[in-house]
């Protein structure tokens, strides 16, 4: 039985016997043909994000300060260090102000061009360039830009004092800095979500359209009650993405307000870096890390949740 | 061509038209609409680009002349603040070039190495154990990289390789895992098994049957990877500023242009050319790959 299953050209003196392998022969060398084609990927995995993952976890409850090498074990200290340190309420305050404006003005911007820029010609293809490109460019690029052309010796204010007038702190007012800070992150970033929905443009089927053109629908109309509802699954994922990607904003932050002015646009990635590798606090920046994963989960799953009630609500 | 002259000339033997007065037609786009979508397009990209236009010409100018000038054109265009720039006494930019491209051809190869062989035994194996191991990759893609910097140099430190090229380029690899996997399995799942019934047939093994028959039919996804590692490895900060750290002297582009710039931010003949030469080459990539590219970053923006 076993025998005949054997495959048709494999020579039989190859095997030590003289006979044809066996089926458990063949099974043990495709195992180990499959062992050597998983394991080296898994266990690099396993090594260098999913043990990181669980030692995040443990070293939050240490005093780890980067060099020591056995951390010792300080329980909660770090969380409620965390729950009384001034400089996270603002950060968290910081980071919720970005990711609530910044995911409004992706969003607001993306679908509005990608509505501008439905369909196939040359104009479009150029205009979808020039409005992705900065997501091309790295963040902190993009962030040493900005601050060259808003800075207080900036290009704007350059222009604006060669004219007599007075220089704008777009960068020295906590509250402008962070205005300056969603603006660019915007800039930065639209041009994806503006991709993003013009693929779900292309999944809205045409003949839903057409017929409520036929049926007398004004553009708005059909706009409002037609093609946004059928944009449902495409808003959820815009949505999640913009505000998972713009809680960990770090590199823009460095680079445009450098977390200033006086500590004032410090985001949370952008402690957790610092007290980890400035201050050397690693059992700190752990515990912030493990609190910024839990936020992000949180409310990518809250927003996933709401968007798929509002639309069963649409549909029922 | 002929056809082409047709359709063009048209137009210009028929008789002028005359104005009938028919009923308008109801579904023509009017004119206005379209110049005003037009208009209201250009000025968007005039916003848009003028960064880029401030980062070129003021690359080419002299201190006083960006302070009092910032939007003029060069009036006495130099070369020599580039020339600094290049050379740059903070960080050897060529040298920032070839280390980041080092980079960059490793981490896509190791990925590719890694990562397809492990998708095409999830992909073509129905045994649980393998959706279990589908899911923990896939686990993977939701962790933010800043979560993992720092255990990932608690590990990297216990195991020797804290500062180093490898343990660098290791840990940008795995970053690229979950995401790789999930790709290719999806898309090795619409490539026919037959092909490998066949090749094992004939005697190849599963090893071989994917590098020989299954791989070089997944060109379109490893394509889209490869722009995506591409770009995420040139333009992470983070990860190469932690693990190389100051002390190893290595600087990738982006670490590079923050050694200089961040010293001397007021000092705009270093800052405008030393960005300049940062982001041109990939500005020049982008231009003639645009499609490639934005596609592939848009996947790639979908894993959050």
């Amino acid at each position: 039985m076993n025998r005949s299953a054997a495959p048709p050209r494999r020579p039989a003196a190859r095997t030590h016997r003289g006979a044809a392998p066996t089926r458990r022969a063949r099974d043990r060398r495709a195992g180990l043909a499959t062992t050597v084609m998983v394991l080296p990927a898994t266990v690099l995995y396993t090594a260098l994000l999913a043990v990181p993952v669980a030692l995040a976890c443990y070293l939050s409850l240490t005093d780890w300060d980067g060099f020591s090498a056995a951390p010792s074990f300080v329980g909660g200290a770090n969380y409620r260090a965390l729950a009384n340190d001034p400089s996270l309420g603002r950060s968290l305050v910081v980071t919720l102000l970005l990711a609530a404006f910044g995911t409004v003005g992706l969003n607001v911007l993306g679908l509005g061009f990608a509505l501008l820029l439905n369909g196939r010609s040359r104009v479009n293809t150029f205009f979808r360039m020039v409005l992705f490109y900065p997501h091309v460019l790295s963040a902190l690029v993009v962030g040493f830009l900005w601050s060259a052309i808003l800075g207080t010796t900036g290009a704007v204010n350059g222009l604006i004092t060669s004219h007599g007038g007075d220089v704008l702190p777009f960068l020295a007012d906590p509250d402008w800095a962070l205005g300056t800070l969603v603006g660019v992150v915007v800039w930065a970033a639209f041009g994806v979500n503006v991709v993003l929905y013009l693929a779900g443009l292309q999944a809205v089927p045409r003949s839903l359209t057409e017929a409520a053109r036929i049926d007398g629908a004004s553009r708005w109309q059909v706009l409002r009650h037609v093609t946004l509802p059928a944009l449902g699954p495409s808003v959820t994922v815009n949505i999640v993405l913009s505000l998972v990607t713009l809680l960990k904003t770090y590199d823009l932050v460095v680079s445009l307000t450098g977390g200033g002015p006086a500590g004032q646009t410090q985001t949370i990635a952008y402690l957790i870096l610092w007290n980890s590798f400035h201050d050397g606090r690693l059992g700190l920046g752990s515990a912030q890390s493990v609190v910024l994963m839990a936020v992000t989960a949180a409310l990518a799953v809250a927003v996933a949740q709401l968007r798929r009630r509002g639309e069963s609500a649409v549909y029922s | 061509m002929s056809l082409d002259n047709l359709t063009k000339r048209a137009p210009a033997t028929a008789p002028p038209k005359t104005p009938e007065p028919v009923a308008p037609a109801p579904r023509r786009v009017p004119r206005p609409g379209r110049t005003v979508r037009l208009v209201f397009l250009a000025i968007v990209a005039t916003i848009m680009l003028v960064p880029l236009y401030v980062l070129v010409v003021n690359a080419f100018k002299s201190q006083s002349q960006i302070l009092t000038d910032p939007f003029g054109l060069p009036t006495s265009g130099t070369l020599a603040p580039l020339r600094r720039a290049l050379q740059g006494e903070e960080f050897d930019l060529v040298r920032g070039y070839a280390v980041t491209l080092l980079f960059v051809v490793c981490v896509n190869v190791l990925s590719i190495a890694l990562a397809g062989p492990v998708a095409y035994v999830i992909a073509r194996s129905p045994r649980r154990r393998f959706r279990a191991l589908m899911l923990f990759f896939l686990a993977g893609t939701f962790i933010p990289s800043q979560v993992l910097v720092i255990p990932v140099v608690y590990v990297l430190k216990t195991v020797g390789l804290m500062g180093t090229v490898r343990g660098f380029v290791l840990f940008e690899t795995v970053l690229t895992l979950p995401f790789s996997v999930f790709l290719y399995a999806g898309y090795i799942t619409t490539v026919p098994r037959a092909l490998d019934e066949a090749a094992a047939l004939d005697g190849c093994g599963r090893n071989r049957t994917f590098w020989r028959i299954v791989f070089p039919l997944m060109r379109p996804v490893v394509a889209t990877m490869v722009i995506l590692n591409t770009f995420s490895v040139w333009n992470d900060f983070v990860n190469p500023q932690i693990i190389l750290g100051p002390g190893s002297g290595l600087y990738t582009v982006t670490t590079g242009v923050y050694a200089a710039v961040s010293q001397y931010q007021t000092d705009y003949t270093v800052v405008f050319p030393t960005l300049l030469l940062a982001v041109a080459p990939l500005i020049v990539f982008f231009v003639f790959m645009q499609r490639h590219i934005i596609s592939g970053l848009a996947a790639g923006a979908t894993r959050g």
